[in-house]
């Protein structure tokens, strides 16, 4: 009886095509919309994130176990030829950068302002991130005289320009205080206000004379091809040197992965309200499908069909107008994440802003399984939750009043 | 032969209905030399009393309360109908009629008095047991709105057994065998949209026998039909009952029907005005 309920239930669809169409197609473009808007938004956050790890953090950082409590320069890896040749042995390693830090203050003479002094050795890293983002003047480099690279936001703090002369004070690796005067080469906007108003580059060769330690190396970043192994070779390395500490971008910026949990959440939300919107078009389809059916409804309980019967075929009914639109628009949100991902959206004609929040001018949208999943299952509770109202009703329904109605 | 199976299904209510069979035992009791003790001869008599009547109803009365003043629209009814009879009901509108085939058919209840049907006292049902002893006793004909739109007329038949959960192949079988009973061998697979007004009245009325009940309720069966198509379907009842031995009660307002018909009950103001057979 069941099968036949079931049949039933879907040859009922089909009664009011246009108006079951309409409903169908509603489903399809709600589960479209909704999904590929969050498919599109975490192609943005993935975006942002990677540009965060690409510009400041990397995937893995090595570090003396001491200095990332004060930045106190002695501390410094102390066999930092031996790690660097080792990781440019991994198969796993795209990059490495060898840097020195010290954290000292920037003062110009209007004011002065908190920075992280980075040491970085410009002959042997090639390709360092913070280049593309050099929007005046031009990367460092070892034919002039102390060169620096400042952010955009330190350089209105401080009233700097190209060329202006500034001064970093800081602790040497004895806790002496030293400093030296530096010059603007060039400045770089990161989109990030805060890496750019307290993060300074200089090279390496001229950071370590201050400090009165050449070779100080205190953290060489690594960025992997799969940033999901971090953890797993961060152990690895922590094993074969054993006086290191080794931290993944998760450890070094929980803030990154909050921002991921709550893009998450977002997404979700989004989704829950299309899907209300779409249950309530239900509901209301529905009703007007078992309201019109008063008289057929009333006679198939005259003779005979137990409530349980009607309701369930109500129920059935109304899971089929969901579940025909649903997966529709899940293989349609697919196919358009999947094209999109590759070719990319391009928002730059209508969309200039989007640089200042550290997105780029093109959108890759990605989304995991584990969402195309959760949708399904969330619409198909939808389904079943907005089927129980229109169902409950044909409970209510009596078959005299609903005969007395032929005459 | 069709319907020899309807003793056992009535059997699973005979026990709900020992009460009410204390009416038909006091109607018995009066017949001297009877024990007048229950539970020791009655069962013989009453099944006895089985096979003949079908329906019967005591004092039925019907107060509608709508509208604050109250409508009598049934004013102590007594009838019984046989096993057999081809019973017309009829009388001016508002005499009561659908409110009399309704009860009958357990889709009212009764102010007052009692309604007998196939040995059960339909007021002592619940709801559900109500629903399922329609399913299996009562085959209905209503004045319109008989069918399922969706389904083709083989469909519609099969459905009923379907819900008294049938074999497919049974259901199959049975209802193509009763549509060809009706005269509609070539329409099994046409939808109701797709037949005229008879027809679809015709599988109405294969629908209800399908279900094997006890009797055939039909309130105004041809009240939405041309004349060539209510003489074929009175007919086709008339033939039903002849050949099966198919009770049937309808209410109507077609003299041409109430010719024809072998009993017929007239009601005038909620009671029995006149009941003439022939
Ligand atoms: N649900 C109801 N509420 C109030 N009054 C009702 C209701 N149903 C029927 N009646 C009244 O009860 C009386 C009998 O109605 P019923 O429908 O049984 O008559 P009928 O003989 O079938 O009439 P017709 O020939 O027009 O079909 C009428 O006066 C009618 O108005
Ligand atoms: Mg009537």
């Amino acid at each position: 009886m069941f099968v036949n309920i079931l049949k039933l239930g879907w040859k009922n669809v089909w009664r009011n095509p246009a108006r079951s169409g309409v409903v169908i197609i509603a489903v399809l473009l709600g589960t479209w919309a909704g999904i590929f808007s969050a498919g599109f938004f975490n192609g943005m956050l993935q975006d942002y994130l990677h540009k965060q790890i690409e510009l400041s953090i990397g995937h893995m950082q090595v570090e003396h176990p001491q200095f990332g409590d004060l930045y106190n320069p002695k501390y410094s890896v102390s066999n930092s030829n031996e790690i660097v040749s080792y990781l440019e042995a991994q198969p796993y390693t795209r990059e490495i950068s060898a840097k020195s830090i010290a954290t000292g203050l920037a003062q110009s003479p209007h004011s002065s302002f908190g920075v992280t002094i980075n040491g970085i050795d410009v002959e042997a890293d090639t390709s360092l991130a913070i280049e593309q983002y050099i929007t005046e003047g031009e990367m460092i480099d070892t034919t002039s005289r102390n060169p620096i690279l400042i952010g955009i936001e330190l350089a209105e703090r401080l009233d700097l320009e190209l060329r202006s002369r500034m001064v970093l004070s800081f602790q040497d690796v004895t806790g002496e205080i030293t400093g030296g005067a530096f010059r603007v080469a060039g400045i770089f906007d990161s989109f990030i206000d805060q890496f750019d108003e307290s993060t300074v580059f200089v090279l390496q060769s001229d950071l370590n004379r201050l400090l009165g330690n050449m070779d100080a190396i205190h953290n060489i970043r690594v960025d992997m091809d799969d940033l999901a192994t971090a953890e797993m070779h961060a152990e690895e390395i922590e094993q074969a040197f054993p006086g290191v500490l080794v931290k993944t971008w998760r450890d070094i910026a929980p803030d990154l992965r909050y921002t991921f949990d709550m893009m998450d959440l977002t997404l979700y939300i989004v989704m829950i309200i299309i899907i209300i919107g779409l249950v309530f078009s239900i509901i209301n389809t529905m009703l007007m499908a078992v309201l019109e059916r008063t008289r057929e409804l009333g006679m198939l309980r005259a003779i005979g069909m137990n409530k349980s019967r009607t309701f369930s075929m109500v129920m059935i009914e109304t899971v089929f107008l969901t579940m025909v639109g649903a997966p529709g628009g899940l293989l349609l949100s697919w196919l358009c994440i999947t094209y999109f991902g590759n070719v990319g959206i391009d928002l730059s004609a209508f969309a200039q802003g989007l640089n200042q929040y550290g997105i780029g001018t093109v959108v890759y949208p990605s989304l995991t399984w584990s969402y195309y999943l959760n949708i399904m299952l969330m619409i198909a509770l939808a389904a079943l939750l907005s089927a129980l109202y229109p169902a409950w009703r044909t409970l209510k329904l009596k078959p005299v009043q609903a005969i007395r109605k032929f005459n | 032969m069709r319907y020899a199976h309807r003793a056992e299904s009535n059997y699973e209510y005979s026990n709900s209905t020992k009460e009410s069979s204390d009416e038909c035992y006091a109607a018995e009791s009066m017949i001297p030399g009877v024990n007048t003790h229950p539970m020791t001869q009655i069962e013989p008599e009453t099944s006895n009393l089985k096979k003949m009547s079908i329906i019967t109803t005591t004092g039925l009365t019907k107060v509608y309360n709508a509208d604050q003043v109250p409508v009598h629209a049934l004013r102590g009814v007594d009838l019984t109908i046989d096993k057999g009879e081809f019973t017309s009901i009829v009388g001016p509108s508002g005499s009561g009629k659908t409110t009399l085939l309704n009860i009958i058919g357990g889709l009212d209840e009764p102010t007052e008095g009692k309604a007998l049907i196939d040995n059960t006292d339909l007021t002592t049902l619940s709801d559900r047991k109500l629903i399922n002893f329609r399913l299996h006793h009562i085959g209905f004909v209503f004045q319109a709105y008989n069918l399922i739109p969706v389904l083709t007329a083989l469909e519609n038949v099969s459905f009923i057994m379907q819900m008294q959960g049938r074999s497919s192949r049974e259901c199959r079988e049975k209802s193509i065998d009763l549509l060809k009973e009706v005269g509609l061998e070539d329409k099994i697979n046409k939808r109701p949209s797709e037949l005229s007004g008879g027809q679809q009245q015709r599988v109405a009325v294969a629908r209800a026998l399908a279900s094997k009940p006890a009797f055939v309720l039909a309130d105004e069966p041809t009240a939405n039909l041309d004349s060539v198509s209510t003489a074929e379907l009175l007919d086709m009842m008339l033939e039903l009952n002849e050949r099966e031995e198919m009770t049937f009660v309808f209410s109507t307002h077609d003299q041409r029907v109430i010719d024809r018909a072998r009993r017929v009950v007239t009601l005038v103001d909620g009671k029995i005005d006149t009941d003439e057979k022939r």
